[in-house]
């Protein structure tokens, strides 16, 4: 069925018309179309670019290999939860629990590796299979339900967080062991394992959003889901599918926060929420669904981990951290105004 | 409750058909007790004011809504309680009244939406990977058969609302090989883009297809279909076909009263 090409009707009237697209004003068009998506990756770029220039007229340490590779893996983690997230926002939903889920996979992790002597490989897939359970519960909730997803993961942020906390009995299991902790410590050549995740993950989902038929099914009910139903797509189920795709990456983050610090506990990564949101608009990712990309989330999360870093390098104060990504926040969402108002006058 | 429903009179199989319908949305009650039938090769015109039920009993049809009671066959089967899916899976398309496209996704994937083409390799298929060369292809071509001057990367949210339109139909006709519903498809066309739908519609019933074709414009009703049926208030209140009826037939049937224009007694 899905092989066969539409079949053409005859009898159409054969009069030839001016086609815009070969006008020169049609040219234009045609080139912003096309452009408008990648405009805003390069010139989230082009800002990214500025930053690390900034910093490194200010500190002669930060354009260093090792501290754009310590970069990277402040980022890896954010980046992997940001990842999921960018997919439940394309869908026009929200994951407001991934954060939590880092600690509950963690937490996970922890009690059946160190607890209880399992093997490395049954912690992780508990750990994983924990925070896909979780994405699919907030998943069916909306489904089914028809909680609305910034209800039921924000149910879930509070579950997910309780039982990694009864889990870990309020306290940080500790202890994973070397080979465990080679997740989240091991570098090759000063390139870091966890930033090699982040990118096997934003390149599996970039592939998945850009190449398949759910990626497409994802845009389409986050741009109109009357629509895409019309179409005979299921809209409730493609979005618990993204949502169990951000129960997995937020599993996945867990486990290398969890690895890094050696712990797991209600605490590690639940505060990660904030930033993963933030590297996302910066990425030029629509809110209202429909639009967005992983590349842009990519290049946004690794903006916010230098300003972090360049600050920290500059002795500047921790608060000051929040107040310099609100304002990047606020200067991204002002920059797509502009330009979309821009873009318009032009067509 | 028969499985199968006997031909009728004239020894042809409808292709689709509503036995006893209703529906309310809440207190709202939009269809009751509506019989309607569709023959292959036939256009059916669904006429009736606005609020008169059309939209929903196309939708009911289609599988988007589920009638509070009544049946619904195709080819001659009872199908109750499909969704949209299964329902466009047995070839019935539909082109909702404004309601088609996604704003967000270019000419082309709101073309091919749900009906995106794959590659032929098995892994390639199994992780449903797009060809969207094959479908830049198809599109582009067909964009100029319908002579739409619209690239087929576009986003539909930079097309004219005329264009938006034609790319709807075109869709549910370059579809739809069995049955094709269409919901007021030339709302917003112009005059030229108008009569071009008009001739894809005689065009696909000559192909066999079964087509029905709602309008509030009368000229259009009476120059395209074989056959005419009325609602009124969620009521079927006429069944007729098209050479024996005239206009002013018709609205009467729609308004429920002989009608009086401008003042001037003009009762039929
Ligand atoms: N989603 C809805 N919720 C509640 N009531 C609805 C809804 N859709 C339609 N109705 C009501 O059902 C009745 C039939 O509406 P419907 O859309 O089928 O009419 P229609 O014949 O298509 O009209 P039009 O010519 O204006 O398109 C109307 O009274 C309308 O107000
Ligand atoms: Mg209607």
């Amino acid at each position: 069925m899905e092989d066969e090409s539409p079949q053409t009707t005859p009898d159409a009237p054969q009069e030839e018309t001016g086609s815009a697209a070969s006008t020169a004003q049609g040219v234009i068009r045609r080139a912003l179309d096309r452009a408008s998506g990648s405009y805003r990756a390069f010139g989230t770029l082009i800002a990214l670019g500025l930053i690390w220039l900034f910093f490194s007229l200010k500190s002669e340490y930060f354009f260093t290999t090792e501290n754009i590779f310590n970069i990277f893996l402040q980022a890896s983690n954010i980046g992997i939860i940001a990842a999921g997230l960018t997919v439940v926002l394309i869908a026009a939903e929200i994951d407001l629990s991934i954060g939590s889920l880092q600690a509950l996979s963690g937490s996970v992790a922890a009690v059946v590796i160190i607890q209880h002597g399992q093997p490395i490989w049954l912690g992780i897939l508990a750990g994983l299979g924990a925070t896909v359970f979780a994405g699919f519960i907030s998943g069916i909730l909306t489904w089914k339900l028809k909680i609305v997803s910034f209800i039921s993961t924000l149910a879930m942020l509070g579950i997910a967080q309780g039982v990694a906390f009864l889990l870990t009995n309020g306290t940080a299991i500790a202890g994973f062991g070397d080979t465990y902790g080679l997740i989240g410590t091991y570098s090759f050549r000063g390139f870091p394992a966890a930033a090699m995740i982040a990118i096997v993950v934003f390149v599996a989902i970039h592939l998945l959003l850009t190449q398949t038929k759910l990626g497409l099914q994802i845009f389409a009910v986050g741009g109109n889901s009357e629509a895409a139903e019309f179409a005979g797509i299921k809209a409730g189920r493609v979005k618990l599918v993204t949502l169990i795709i951000s129960g997995l990456t937020g599993g996945i983050g867990g486990l290398i926060l969890s690895s890094r610090l050696d712990a797991g506990n209600g605490l590690f990564g639940a505060n990660d929420l904030l930033a993963a949101v933030a590297g996302v608009v910066i990425g030029g990712t629509s809110l209202f669904g429909g639009v967005g990309s992983v590349v842009g989330t990519a290049i946004g999360v690794v903006m916010i981990a230098s300003i972090n870093d360049g600050l920290i390098l500059l002795n500047i104060p921790d608060f000051w951290q929040q107040i310099v990504i609100g304002c990047i926040i606020i200067a991204a969402m002002a920059v797509d105004r502009l330009t979309k108002a821009a873009r318009l006058s032009i067509l | 409750m028969t499985p199968v429903s006997p031909p009728n009179e004239t020894g042809r199989q409808s292709v689709l058909e509503a036995r006893g319908i209703s529906m309310s949305y809440g207190a709202v009650r939009a269809l009751s007790n509506v019989d309607l039938s569709l023959y292959p090769g036939e256009v059916l015109g669904l006429v009736g004011d606005n609020g008169a039920g059309k939209t929903t009993l196309v939708k009911c049809l289609s599988g988007v809504h589920r009638p509070d009671s009544g049946e619904i066959l195709v080819d001659g089967t009872v199908r109750d309680s499909l969704n949209a899916e299964q329902m466009r899976s047995l070839g019935v398309e539909t082109v909702y009244q404004n309601l088609s496209l996604v704003d967000t996704l270019d000419v082309m994937q709101n073309f091919f939406l749900n009906r995106e083409l794959l590659y032929r390799n098995p892994v390639a298929r199994a992780l449903g990977l797009l060809n969207k060369r094959q479908m830049y292809r198809a599109t582009t071509e067909r964009l100029r058969e319908l002579e739409l001057a619209v690239e087929a990367r576009r986003s539909i949210a930079a097309v004219s609302g005329g264009q938006r339109q034609m790319i709807a139909v075109a869709r549910a006709i370059s579809w739809g090989n069995h049955i094709v519903m269409l919901d007021e498809p030339a709302a917003a066309l112009g005059v030229r883009q108008s009569l071009q739908v008009l001739t894809f519609i005689r065009s696909m019933a000559e192909r066999g297809v079964a087509v029905l074709f709602i309008s509030h414009n009368m000229q259009h009703v009476l120059q395209v279909t074989d056959r005419i049926v009325v609602l009124r208030r969620g009521e079927k209140v006429g069944d007729l076909k098209t050479a024996d009826a005239s206009a002013q037939q018709i609205v009467t049937l729609i308004t429920g009263s002989d009608l009086v224009v401008a003042g001037k007694d003009t009762k039929v």
